[in-house]
């Protein structure tokens, strides 16, 4: 069974559905631990750049993907969400 | 110079500038001295598959082939499966990647004994590289491009880019930073082939983040291009992101409509320039949209009627191509597109055929029936996803999906990927596009409840 969802993480779980079209994937149903890239849901460097999108417009800053933790921030719905109540504007 | 070589570089001038590396610009005395060492490294060979991610890898890669007198194979995808046929289909390639330039330019690796003549150019008649577009019948092919051609192609390209930014006698050279891979043919042509052949320096980045592409573009001085997509003008206009001032924005791989075009210019403050190819032709014709819907074909280039396609010629063809779009002439030589193929897939400029795809499917251990296709666009901006129905007793979606990575690239891995018990064949066999949207529907509809 995937862990609980904190209210956090619900929140960006329903920006990732909403921003990519996933509508056959209920927000709820994301393990917050596995993997979004290649395995897991299977995203791409596309949906990474709607998903940047989405965050500047929700969360107010903008992602960088030279950095070298990227990564890791976007290893999995729980650290992108640690990783955007970090650097949120808004 | 014999008459049947030609030039690596546009100008013999040593110090004139190639590529932005590592936070500085580096002079094509430097970038030769690094194709030098590689070329002398290169294991022997007829092909190589160059498959670096780094745009400076991959430079130094295609140069060091052309010296070697190899010819460089660009798959269309990265996929495991992908590559390892086309290694299958030309024995004795070779494959080269980021690690390998590295560890040939480190002195790390050395394949080969055999020294290339330092500045030598490429012969004019010299296949440089392969393109492959994905048949219907889902095989690859293959569509060689001489030296020579390559080098025409990108004059042209060239004085229609200087012709747009005004670009005026003693003004600087202008500077490109892309955001496309240079393996597709948009982006060889205009992130490889403007550099080595038209001086203009490429910054070798490859940014994905609308901050990425502001820094890059921060980086390195005016007057500056932006080589893009119409998904990625997309995410630039939306991301309330500042960017630096840019002389022109060039788009291909996918249509552009008028709209996003205006808003490009108006936001990213420079001209949009769309560009309209292939891997066939290369480059053809350009637009600038918001001004006029007409393409005009670059000089030389030749277009007629086909049956249900357009024939493309040109002096520096091998052979005339065909085009899957309907052409629309017009007077003064422009010309209008009306309708394109329904089968052929651009995503992320990489091609694929909605066949192959199902093709690739049907070939999964499990799947006994399967049909990939592209649902009605949903919302604003390019298609960019396509679906798929398959029976395949025993196995769960994720399986498929799962199976299915190791032939197909990612952004054509279907989405969603709905299982059936029969795929909704009609009584000829044929699979009608409502039916196959009804079983989306209702699989969809079933899920989220």
């Amino acid at each position: 069974m995937p862990t609980q969802q904190t209210a956090d993480e619900h929140e960006l779980a329903e920006l990732i559905v909403n921003a990519l079209n996933l509508e056959d994937v209920p927000p709820e149903s994301i393990d917050p631990e596995a993997t979004l890239f290649g395995a897991g849901l299977g995203l791409d460097s596309i949906d990474a750049l709607e998903l940047a999108l989405g965050i500047s417009k929700q969360f107010g800053f903008q992602m960088r993907s030279d950095d070298e933790s990227n990564k890791q921030i976007f290893s999995s719905l729980r650290a992108l969400s640690h990783y955007i109540q970090e650097h949120r504007k808004t | 110079m014999p008459a049947s070589l030609l030039p690596l570089f546009s100008a013999s001038n040593s110090d004139r500038l190639v590529a932005w590396q590592s936070g500085r610009a580096m002079t094509a005395a430097e970038f030769m001295a690094d194709v030098t060492v590689v070329a002398n490294g290169l294991p022997d060979s007829q092909w190589i598959v160059n498959l670096c991610e780094q745009r400076y890898a991959f430079l130094i890669g295609f140069c060091a082939a052309l010296l070697r007198n190899q010819t460089t194979l660009l798959p269309s995808s990265r996929a495991q499966q992908v590559v390892a046929e086309l290694a299958a289909a030309y024995p004795g390639s070779y494959r080269c990647d980021d690690d390998t330039i590295q560890d040939v330019l480190g002195g790390k690796l050395r394949f080969s004994s055999s020294a290339v003549s330092g500045h030598r150019g490429p012969a004019a008649k010299q296949p440089a590289l392969v393109g492959f577009t994905s048949g219907s019948t889902g095989g690859p092919t293959p569509h060689a491009k001489l030296w020579s051609s390559l080098s025409r192609h990108t004059e042209l390209n060239a004085s229609r880019i200087l012709e747009t930014i005004a670009f005026g006698a003693g003004g600087s050279r202008p500077w490109i930073v892309a955001t496309v891979p240079p393996q597709h043919m948009y982006g060889m042509e205009m992130s490889v082939l403007l550099p080595l052949l038209a001086d203009m320096p490429v910054h070798c980045g490859r940014p994905l983040f609308p901050a990425d592409v502001a820094a890059a573009l921060a980086e390195v001085p005016r007057p500056r291009i932006l080589v893009t997509t119409p998904i990625h003008l997309r995410a630039l206009v939306e991301s309330g992101q500042d960017f630096p001032d840019l002389a022109l924005v060039i788009s291909a791989t996918a249509p552009l409509d008028a709209k996003l075009a205006a808003s490009g210019e108006q936001r990213l403050q420079a001209r949009v320039l769309d560009v309209l190819g292939s891997t066939e032709t290369c480059a053809i014709a350009t637009r600038e949209i918001v001004r006029d819907t007409a393409w005009r074909p670059h000089p030389g280039v030749v277009l007629t009627a086909g049956h249900n396609c357009t024939v493309v010629e040109a002096p520096w063809f091998d052979e005339p191509a065909r085009l899957q779009d309907i052409v629309e002439f017009l007077p003064g030589g422009c010309f209008m597109l009306s309708g394109r193929n329904a089968d052929m897939l651009e995503i992320a400029g990489k091609r694929a055929s909605l066949a192959q795809l199902t093709q690739r499917l049907l070939a999964v251990p499990g799947v006994v029936d399967a049909v990939v296709f592209q649902p009605e666009p949903a919302g604003r901006g390019p298609a960019r996803r396509v679906s798929a129905l398959a029976v395949a007793p025993g196995l769960t979606a994720a399986q498929v999906l799962d199976r299915l990575k190791d032939s197909v690239d990612p952004a054509f891995l279907p989405r969603p990927l709905v299982l059936v018990p029969a795929l909704p064949r009609n009584a000829t066999g044929k699979l009608p596009r409502e039916q196959l949207l009804g079983a989306l529907r209702t699989a969809s509809a079933g899920d989220t409840l």
